[in-house]
């Protein structure tokens, strides 16, 4: 490790109705590789945000070699060396692999782009980092991993000082990430300062040099990687917070009736063969990596996407689900990953968003009964322990976690008995994710279904009581959560397909 | 797995992809109209129907070419057509009665749409206004100012004869009695010039880079709002070009007409291939779509069925081809 | 405006929600201003044309304006309120009036059903633009721009390119003008304020206004709540032709004559009432008393510049400036939330 290169000290930031970070510090030195570690929504990523200038902070200072610096865009920190690979992928797909690589500063001769010269410095590039592509395919012909080692060539050939890895290996497969690993020990023997952000454990064990960790957007301390334990790292990313005793065996009461089935299910390259069947009361987890085609999955049985081919039975009988509608007047409800696109309609109201799925029942012909409308909105807002001022709130200016509960609610509201949970806690704070997985656990109880999408590893261990693994579009696994380790389940993430 | 994505994609192209893929169609489609006319009406087989297809495809392909550009950035200019009579307008006023000579008020008259590109853009890019909605103002905008400058009686440029008339031998010459149509070689001109535009240059890339993910380009450090506006300002340029070729062709232009044009512009743009979402299309694409839309005005009448025809057909082959560009991608992302 | 923000501890976040004037929540900030402006055009108008301006008359002649902008303007708040547009809706009127004046005065069809062809053709239109925007995904300013030509071509093969002219109250078939205005009881104002109420409850009490409010603002989400969205955001078209065959009803009856080719400048005219009112372009938002509101300004716009002796043409920039800036308010109320 060298001498400090970049210094952020006391960084504030608030958005409406969220106090993203309260006077956060991070120190980077040269020929470093420095984990940000934390959970969801503990700050991490708006944080990188402050420093490449896409958001605005709030007070605190940055100093970059020795100089207090503001970057007001991504631009400007580009060209002053400081770069960052994005967690979602911010790439062209109509244009091709150099013309991405080099968007903004396309080399030129006179007026014309000399696109002869991007591709081969693009080539010249991905020999240095020993992977192949083809620097004139267009963009969105590659697969999501090769999309990345194409987001941190980029990231490289900005002769950066500083840069900054964004849950880098969320959506790489075991071999892909090897190849990563070995392109940041290059970097940091060329003395480069490395920011790498991730919520593997292993992962940090093997390629930083130190930790910094964050929780509910504050900052809880540094440590050097070799002298900490993995235990040390996850109490102070826990903190206080006492969640659900992880489960050691299947909950689900013996022989409980299959309230789903799915046959054979194909829709697009995404969801290839995929067969697995939910009981009733059972918390049925779904891991894999970022694009294993898990959601898609989901959709695709909820009518979301088109399915190719395949049988859905729900209580044995044998369905046709050709859009939501179909999936809804079977009793599944679908609560997504993005709540804000796809989960809530964040201009209307807490009592109208819990009654969308289900607002015939709350209509005498045309008209709507608010009144009813109110009093049941109200009574999940109690059962739910929802914070809200009150049901004709806007749901826009609830929290996450709360925002969450009212998606909750409107499927509690159409009475679904198969609950399909994607990815439930992300964007969600610390305290209320325990809350939603109490909620969860409960809901098995009561005897609801529900399948857990989830890329949390420690998430899929705590709540599930079987666990289906993907990878590619296809099933590759399947465990009870007796005989599940991170180990196995990752073996089965990363399987290679023949 | 990669690999075989790419080499997919690299060589396992069909006969129609090679050639262009939809551009390749609609030039055959272009042919199979052509000889439908012709086999429909004896008419329809003269010299002067081709110089009349190419009278209405100089200023129609013109707007096309620029309305690609906003096209382009998964925008669209609702104003070139009304915005073309407006130009004509105020600079056939300057020439008319004013006396300025031709070359300057062809000048002025290119000046205004470059001024008004710029209004659209600002409206676009600076305000955020929805594409649409901002051009579907400049177009009333135009239309007002327009009437209102020439105080609503057309104007008629100066004729072939006249002194200024030179400037009609831009587009048509006569020579023993016979009228060439070189006005198509300088549409191929300028076909060639913005390809190149469109291809190799920053401005090219970046329009459709917008076009593609505007938040990504930005985040790449473009600057975004400046080429978005450049978009608009091409367009507007082009709308200019198009309402000189529009008075060399035509005796008089009439305030308050010019409703419609965009329609022949757009379709002829959509139906060359230019994505209503943004960053795919060509400019030989749009030149092509452009002579389906200008065979449809010139043929239709041959087989006995008014302008106005003309105008319901348009309409309907304009939601044709945005069905079949939906369709295409929809085939795409099942993929 | 009273506009305390109060801020409240909330699950370890700050939560903001925003305390208003009782009247003022009610009625709504922007009707109130709308109505201010409204009489501050109305008195500079009368002391512009020295006192001419004032009295009945022109209060009459601008509510004959009123009338079928009115139900332009109601049509196209459904519209944009699922978050679409439609700027065929003039010509559309026109070709409704041509179809169904010509269908009266030559084919010598009775007025009672000349006047349901009208809604007929309206609705037709409607059915078109809705089923291609839900239906297929045709974005709404492409079936605009198509169904505005095609509107425009059809009515002119329809009537051969001639202008109709639709019946004085004396003439055979001219009760209809009752509907318009009777003696001096201005009937269409009461009608035009009914089916206001009829849309404000359609659109705040209603499963369908619900549904269509709430595809505006997220249609993904509302879909994935098992809604038939592509049903109820046809229906806010189908709407909004049945709305545009009214107003071709009150246009024939204030105006007589119809030409073939026109119709476009109205567009623009409803769009303007509609964004006046509060309707945001993004969807999701709209405002039946501010529809209203908007309409009677941009009719007493058009009976003042006519007043003043000024270019129609000017109503036309006039407009055109009024929507840019009253859809820039939104774009940057919006902005500021985020």
């Amino acid at each position: 490790m060298g001498e400090v290169i970049l210094t952020m000290k006391g960084i504030d930031k608030s958005f409406p109705g969220v106090h993203a970070l309260d006077h956060v510090d991070l120190e980077i030195r040269k020929g470093e590789v420095h984990a940000l570690m934390g959970e969801n929504g503990a700050g991490k990523s708006t944080l990188m945000k402050v420093l490449t200038g896409i958001y605005k902070k709030d007070s605190g200072t940055i100093t970059y070699e020795g100089k207090e610096v503001e970057f007001h865009n991504t631009r400007e920190a580009q060209d002053a060396g400081v770069v960052i690979v994005h967690q979602e992928l911010n790439m062209l797909g109509h244009l091709t692999v150099a013309q991405n690589i080099f968007i903004g500063r396309e080399f030129k001769k006179g007026i014309r782009i000399d696109d002869k010269k991007m591709n081969e410095e693009a080539k010249k590039l991905f020999d240095r980092m020993h992977i192949d592509i083809d620097p004139t395919e267009t963009m969105s012909n590659l697969t999501v991993g090769k999309q990345q080692m194409c987001e941190i060539a980029k990231a490289i050939s900005h002769k950066a000082k500083v840069i900054i890895f964004d849950e880098p290996s969320a959506a790489l497969t075991e071999a892909e990430i090897e190849e990563l690993f070995k392109i940041i020990r290059d970097l940091r023997a060329q003395d480069l300062g490395i920011v790498y952000i991730s919520h593997r454990m292993d992962e940090i064990k093997v390629i930083t040099d130190r930790v910094t960790v964050m929780r509910d957007g504050t900052y809880v301390g540094t440590l050097i990687t070799k002298d900490s334990t993995k235990d040390d790292i996850i109490n102070m990313m826990v903190g206080r917070v006492i969640y659900e005793d992880p489960k050691t065996k299947n909950m689900t009461p013996p022989g409980a009736p299959v309230v789903l089935k799915v046959d054979h299910l194909n829709a697009g390259k995404m969801v290839q063969d995929v067969s697995f069947e939910l009981h009733k009361g059972e918390v049925l987890g779904f891991s894999g990596l970022m694009g294993a085609g898990r959601t898609e999955t989901m959709r695709a049985l909820f009518g979301a996407d088109p399915i190719d081919s395949g049988d859905i039975y729900v209580n044995g009988q044998k369905v046709t689900i050709k859009s939501p509608q179909d999936a809804v007047k079977h009793g599944i409800g679908y609560l997504s990953e993005d709540r804000k696109r796809f989960g809530i309609v964040v201009q209307k109201t807490v009592a109208e968003n819990t009654t969308m799925a289900d607002l015939d029942e709350f209509a005498n012909g045309p008209f709507i009964n608010k009144k009813k409308e109110n009093e049941v909105a109200q009574k999940f807002v109690e059962s739910l322990a929802t914070k809200t001022p009150g049901v004709d709130q806007l749901v826009v200016n609830l929290s996450g976690g709360n925002q969450q509960k009212v998606v909750i609610a409107k499927w509690l509201t159409r009475n679904c008995d198969i609950l399909i949970f994607d990815e439930p806690t992300r964007g969600i704070d610390v305290g209320a994710k325990n809350e939603i997985y109490k909620l969860m656990n409960q809901l098995a109880a009561e005897g609801k279904a529900i399948i857990m999408v989830s890329s949390e590893m420690t998430e899929i261990l705590r709540m599930s009581d079987r666990i289906v693994v993907m990878c590619e579009g296809k099933k590759t696994g399947e465990l009870d959560i007796s005989e599940a380790t991170q180990e196995n389940i990752m073996n089965m993430a990363t399987r290679e397909i023949e | 797995m990669a690999n075989k994505v790419s080499k997919t994609a690299g060589t396992n192209k069909s006969f129609i992809d090679r050639m262009g893929g939809q551009q390749f169609i609609v030039l055959i489609l272009v042919i199979v109209m052509f000889i439908f006319f012709s086999a429909m009406s004896p008419g329809f087989r003269k010299y002067t129907t081709v110089v009349s297809i190419l009278d209405y495809s100089y200023y129609i392909a013109l707007m096309a070419i620029g309305v690609t550009f906003p096209l382009l950035t998964a925008g669209v200019d609702l104003s070139i057509g009304t915005g073309l009579v407006c130009y004509s307008l105020i600079g056939g006023l300057l020439v008319r009665q004013h006396g300025l000579p031709v070359a300057v008020g062809m000048l002025v008259t290119v000046l205004i749409g470059l001024i008004f590109g710029i209004i659209n853009g600002c409206l676009v890019a600076l305000m955020d206004l929805p594409p649409f909605l901002a051009t579907l103002c400049t177009c009333m905008i135009t239309r007002g100012f327009g009437a209102m400058v020439v105080g609503g009686y057309g104007i008629p440029w100066p004729a072939a004869a006249q002194e200024g008339g030179w400037f009609r031998s831009i587009f048509k010459i006569n020579v023993g009695g016979q009228n060439i149509p070189i006005g198509f070689l300088w549409i191929i001109l300028l076909v060639i010039v913005m390809s190149f535009v469109l291809n190799h240059t920053k401005m090219g890339r970046y329009t459709r880079a917008i076009g593609s993910n505007k938040e990504a380009t930005r985040l790449s450090g473009v600057n975004v709002k400046f080429y978005h506006i450049m978009a608009y300002v091409i367009c507007g340029l082009f709308a200019g070009l198009a309402a000189i070729a529009y008075s060399a062709i035509f005796a008089t232009v009439q305030p308050g007409s010019g409703a419609g044009f965009e329609l022949d512009a757009i379709g002829g743009a959509i139906v060359g291939g230019v994505s209503m979402s943004g960053a795919v299309g060509s400019i030989w694409g749009t030149l092509v779509g452009v002579f389906v839309i200008c065979l449809l005005k010139t043929g239709l009448p041959f087989i006995g069925l008014t302008a106005n025809w003309q105008q319901i057909i348009t309409g309907l082959v304009l939601i044709a081809a945005v069905l079949f560009d939906i369709l295409k991608r929809k085939k795409e992302a099942g993929k | 405006m009273n506009h305390n923000k109060t801020s409240k501890k909330m699950g370890g976040r700050k939560v903001e929600s925003i305390k208003q004037n009782p009247l003022v929540k009610k009625v709504g900030f922007n009707r109130i201003v709308l109505c201010i402006v409204l009489l501050l055009m109305y008195g500079l108008f009368c002391a512009l044309t020295g006192g001419a301006f004032f009295g009945l008359r022109r209060i009459l002649s601008a509510l004959n304006y009123a009338y079928f902008l009115g139900f332009l303007s109601l049509a196209v708040t459904f519209v944009i309120a699922t978050g679409g547009i439609d700027f065929s809706i003039g010509p559309v009127m026109f070709c409704c009036a041509l179809i169904a004046g010509f269908c009266f005065t030559i084919y010598g069809v009775p007025m009672p059903a000349a006047l349901v062809i009208s809604l007929v053709v309206g609705l037709v239109f409607g059915i078109f633009n809705g089923y291609l925007v839900a239906y297929w995904d045709v974005p709404s300013f492409i079936t605009s721009i198509a169904s505005m030509n095609i509107a425009k071509g059809v009515a002119s093969v329809f009537t051969k390119t001639q202008s109709v002219s639709w019946p004085q109250s004396s003439q055979e078939g001219g009760w209809f003008r009752n509907l318009v205005t009777s003696g001096e009881v201005p009937v269409g104002l009461i009608i035009l304020l009914v089916v206001a109420v009829i849309c404000a409850i359609i659109l705040n009490q209603t499963k369908m206004g619900r549904y269509i409010l709430s595809l505006g603002s997220n249609k993904e989400a509302v879909r994935l709540s098992g809604v038939n969205v592509k049903k109820w955001e046809m229906s806010a078209y189908v709407l909004c032709g049945l709305l545009v065959g009214i107003s071709a009803i009150f246009f024939v009856g204030a105006y007589t004559t119809v030409q073939p080719g026109y119709g476009d400048t109205y567009n623009n005219e409803a769009i303007a009432g509609c964004v006046m009112g509060g309707t945001s372009m993004a969807g999701g938002l709209a405002s039946i008393s501010g529809t209203i509101i908007g309409v009677f300004i941009i009719s007493l716009l058009q009976e003042g510049i006519m007043a003043l002796g000024l270019d129609k043409n000017l109503q036309l920039i006039i407009t055109g400036l009024i929507v840019i800036v009253a859809v820039f308010a939104d774009v940057v109320a919006r902005r500021r939330k985020n």
